[in-house]
């Protein structure tokens, strides 16, 4: 008997999620592009600044610091902002990523990604890169609107460190799931 | 209403423009891209892949594809091409070797029915060199002559020269491009 955990979901289903997965939708293994993320760099898009930074040789070395490697502790990265981050009126953010594909076309990659606090969607987007060409390295970058917040919802989030949480889906094709990766976020004074 | 204008009204909405730019290597379309955007330009590598760069811009947001120019690349160029509303073909004014390699890339793309639509900016780059070519030398040996070359008839197109280095006429071929796309696809409002 299949287990629901077995049948990868598709884009149109991960677009109607109202929260944070509990498990990841697909194994490790299910990247068959050979896609991996060199670096990702978020910045102010008002000043340039850059609010964060990582590289894969970075990721790497964190890992080697760790006890053991888990799968979980693969593929979960956890983000620490600037307390003033979810105040800041409409700040707007560049994101930047670069990723490698390996050596065969890539058809139809699409990205989504979903950002909630508890059960609320705070953010969500969906990029489709069409096509990568073998052995290739590209970037991609885009500008966020942070959503605005009240005061209330801004304290509640920060008084509740990593309970922000994002879900990124990587399809190829015709919507098959190669990736799955999470994300949680603490908002604290880091000036 | 018709089809058309149901597709205009959605795309209106949004005011989002689909801009590929392509070229040759080393004509500078990453360095472009980077230079009219304001960020640093002196550790730009040659793009073995694609940069997709979503820029807002009066009103509009424009999602730029700027794609790798070397030869081993160019063949995948078409897998890009759909939804093309612009296309920005930047040209080396100073590699005067390659002109004819450039001109011949160029018609291939004049060619495409999946970018028959699109409006057509070329940049002549690199004017901030001493021997570059200068903006009529190079719509010369590019052919750019309606009368003359088939594949620019019922073309929107437009030729600037500039400079990645200083920023001399980006913005003007860009507000060209810009303009002619929003007056073809957006309704006046």
């Amino acid at each position: 008997m299949a287990s629901p955990q077995t049948r990868k979901p598709k884009p149109d289903e991960v677009l109607k999620h109202t929260k944070p997965t509990d498990s990841f939708l697909c194994p490790l293994s299910a990247n068959t592009a050979g896609i991996q993320f060199l670096q990702f760099k978020i910045r102010n898009t008002e000043d340039g600044s850059t609010i964060f930074e990582t590289s894969a040789e970075e990721s790497a070395k964190e890992l080697l610091n760790l006890d053991s490697i888990d799968e979980n502790a693969l593929r979960t990265i956890k983000y620490q902002f600037d307390k003033s981050f979810l105040r800041t009126k409409s700040i707007g953010t560049t994101d930047s990523l670069v990723f490698q594909v390996g050596d065969k076309p890539v058809q139809n990659f699409r990205m989504i990604e979903r950002h909630y606090f508890k059960e609320k969607l705070l953010k969500s987007f969906d990029f489709n890169f069409k096509f990568c060409i073998p052995n290739s390295v590209n970037s991609w970058e885009c500008i966020y609107e942070m959503p605005t917040l009240s005061e209330k919802e801004a304290k509640e989030i920060e008084d509740h460190p990593y309970e922000t949480k994002s879900d990124s889906f990587y399809f190829v094709n015709d919507g098959d799931l190669i990736m799955h990766n999470k994300a949680s976020y603490a908002y604290v004074d880091k000036k | 209403m018709g089809l058309w204008s149901i597709i205009k009204k959605i795309k209106e909405k949004e005011k989002e423009m689909r801009l590929l730019m392509l070229g040759l290597d080393n004509a500078g379309k990453t360095t472009i891209v980077k230079k009219f955007n304001g960020e640093d330009i002196d550790t730009i590598s040659p793009t073995l892949g694609f940069n997709i760069k979503t820029l807002e811009y009066k009103n509009y947001k424009l999602n730029v594809w700027d794609i790798g120019g070397q030869q081993t690349l160019r063949s995948y160029w078409r897998n890009y091409f759909e939804e093309t509303d612009g296309l920005i073909w930047v040209v080396d004014s100073a590699d005067v070797v390659r002109l004819n390699d450039c001109k011949r890339e160029l018609d291939k793309l004049l060619q495409e029915e999946k970018l028959a639509g699109a409006s057509l900016l070329i940049l002549a780059n690199k004017q901030d060199l001493k021997n570059a070519l200068s903006k009529d030398e190079i719509a010369k040996i590019l052919d750019l002559d309606v009368n003359n070359n088939k594949l620019m008839t019922n073309r929107h197109w437009h030729l600037e020269k500039c400079s990645a280095v200083t920023g001399e006429g980006l913005v003007d071929g860009v507000d060209w491009i810009v303009e002619d796309i929003a007056s073809r696809i957006f309704l006046l409002e």
